[in-house]
């Protein structure tokens, strides 16, 4: 089974701290890999570096077999690597819906072209667009706030939506960064349930977290950091379960 | 009459001004002082291509466009790759270097101004019908520029103030959007240029000064940023208001100080009562099944 991305001798520092140290991570297609390790292990750096935000010292990221090095952020987006943010970065200006809406890859609306010589491609994206961002907060309950305010919502639900937004475009491989930092009761089960079922529908998923049981939950493969190296790979079980690394994490 | 048309016109080209600037600092949030300049650049290219070149003034000014527009473009590119910050520094030494090429070569007439530019359908159809073409096109820049925000586009803008990280990360590129909301701001300040040159058939470098570029911050700012009717009644206030202290027929000595004593108290006065200028801006953006009327 080839890798949908592929991440191969990834190394950064700054100023002599290591972020990353020679980081070798493969996803796979319908599979969640779960990132875990303590505060300042690199883990949201990890991120930074595969979606091009911060650019390696050295190393390679493929994403479907081509490289990605040097290609900026928002072309590796376009490309089908999708990210969530820790503190979601959600656009105030925008309601619900349009948050949702500008989440697609493809916006003729916004080309003088398409708005111009192809009204009926438009409106048949814009009917389709808005189709799925309805079925997308459909699935998280949140339909009836379509209109709302995102700042009006609580955090919980404002994760959600990030989440759901990084879902509109065709992503390929989908990065969750502390999904459920923050998130309680019923997003709590929307998002496990909404994870699982991107990774069912052959999405690659990589999640960083510190919820261990819902890292344990959801899935297939944990892999363990620490200072910027990959310490252990493994089931969550198995990776609980070792005392070295428990210590690791726990710092005592 | 005359004198009337006179300011209607220069209110007119005001409102293009003030309304191609707001597309660029309000809603692409970009700093920028050198708009007077690409007014000159307009101004400047149309008459030298219709008085020097014999180039149909109609073509002259849409080439007086075309040059702003490419002249932001090479500024916007280099200082926009840094950062947004970089833009205002550029655009600070843009406007003086320019300024300053204009006055030392000999094609732009030098300090002395350009002269003699042809004059546009003034001959044919009277007065009357400039006036009816400054304000044709203040009302379609107008339009253009509403259109804009409330479309798709305008939502894109609005993401793309509030986030620049979360907007690169559902897939786009803020700095070409930012490029291409300079570059056509910068193209409709061009286009008012062609359209003052061959009314008023003379130029100087000096018209284009800094002042200027606080004039028409000024406009944007005490009519209201982000919006449709801000600058236009910002434009209207700022050119009328001192036209009408001139009906006083003070000595022109007093004149001018009182003139700039205004324009700064007004400053002044909007910063600490309304900063958010006459008209407000909305903080959302709606999309425009919904909310359905003009801003």
């Amino acid at each position: 089974m080839t890798a949908v991305l592929e991440v191969r001798n990834l190394s950064k520092s700054f100023d002599g701290i290591v972020v990353a140290r020679d980081v070798e991570l493969s996803l796979h297609a319908g599979r969640v890999v779960g990132l875990i390790g303590p505060n300042g292990a690199g883990k949201t750096s990890l991120f930074n570096l595969i979606s091009g935000v911060v650019k390696p010292d050295a190393g390679t990221v493929l994403l479907n077999g081509e490289k990605l090095d040097g290609l900026p952020f928002h072309q590796r987006v376009r490309g089908g690597l999708s990210r969530t943010w820790q503190h979601v970065r959600l656009f105030p200006s925008l309601p619900v819906i349009d948050n949702l809406l500008i989440g697609t890859t493809d916006y003729p609306g916004e080309r003088l072209i398409g708005v111009l010589f192809a009204p009926g491609r438009r409106e048949t994206h814009d009917r389709a667009a808005r189709a799925k961002a309805l079925d997308l907060l459909g699935k998280v309950g949140l339909r009836g706030a379509a209109d709302a305010l995102v700042s009006d919502l609580p955090y919980g639900q404002q994760k959600l939506i990030g989440v759901a937004r990084a879902l509109m475009g065709e992503a390929k491989c989908l990065l969750l960064d502390e999904p459920m930092a923050g998130v309680e009761g019923q997003a709590y089960a929307a998002m496990q349930r909404l994870v699982r079922e991107v990774a069912q529908s052959g999405v690659a998923v990589c999640v960083v977290e510190h919820n261990i049981g819902f890292v344990r939950d959801l899935c297939d493969e944990g892999v363990f950091m620490f200072s910027g190296a990959i310490m252990a790979r493994g089931t969550v079980a198995e990776l609980t379960r070792d005392p070295q690394l428990t210590e690791l994490y726990f710092g005592h | 009459m005359d004198y009337l048309y006179g300011i209607i016109i220069i209110v007119g080209l005001y409102v293009i001004l003030a309304t191609s600037f707001n597309l660029i600092i309000g809603y692409g949030g970009l700093v920028s002082i050198a708009h007077p300049v690409f007014f000159a650049l307009g101004a400047y290219a149309s008459a030298i291509l219709s008085r020097d070149f014999h180039v149909p003034v109609l073509l002259a000014m849409l080439a007086g466009m075309l040059v702003a527009l490419f002249a932001s473009i090479a500024l916007a590119l280099p200082s926009l790759r840094v950062s947004g910050d970089y833009l205002l520094i550029a655009s600070i030494g843009f406007q003086l270097g320019l300024l300053e090429l204009i006055k030392n070569v000999r094609f732009t007439g030098g300090p002395g101004g350009f002269t003699n530019i042809p004059p546009f359908l003034i001959r044919e159809f009277g007065r009357e019908s400039y006036v009816l073409l400054v304000l044709a096109v203040m009302a379609a820049v107008i339009w253009l520029i509403w259109w804009i925000a409330r479309s798709d586009y305008g939502r894109a803008m609005s993401a793309m103030r509030d986030d620049e990280l979360a907007f690169a990360s559902v897939g786009r590129d803020a700095m070409w959007m930012k490029i291409a909301i300079f570059a056509l701001g910068s193209g409709l300040a061009g286009l008012a240029g062609g359209l003052y040159a061959h009314y008023f058939r003379f130029i100087t470098p000096e018209q284009f000064e800094i002042l200027q570029s606080s004039a028409i911050l000024t406009m944007v700012v005490v009519g209201g940023m982000r919006t449709t009717w801000g600058p236009v009644i910002g434009a209207l206030l700022l050119e009328a208001l001192p036209q009408a202290i001139s009906f006083l027929q003070l000595p022109p000595s007093v004149l001018g100080p009182i003139q700039g004593l205004l324009f700064t108290g007004l400053v002044l006065v909007f910063m600490f009562f309304r900063p958010q200028g006459l008209v407000p801006a909305r903080d959302i953006w709606r999309a425009p099944s919904r909310s359905g009327k003009t801003p």
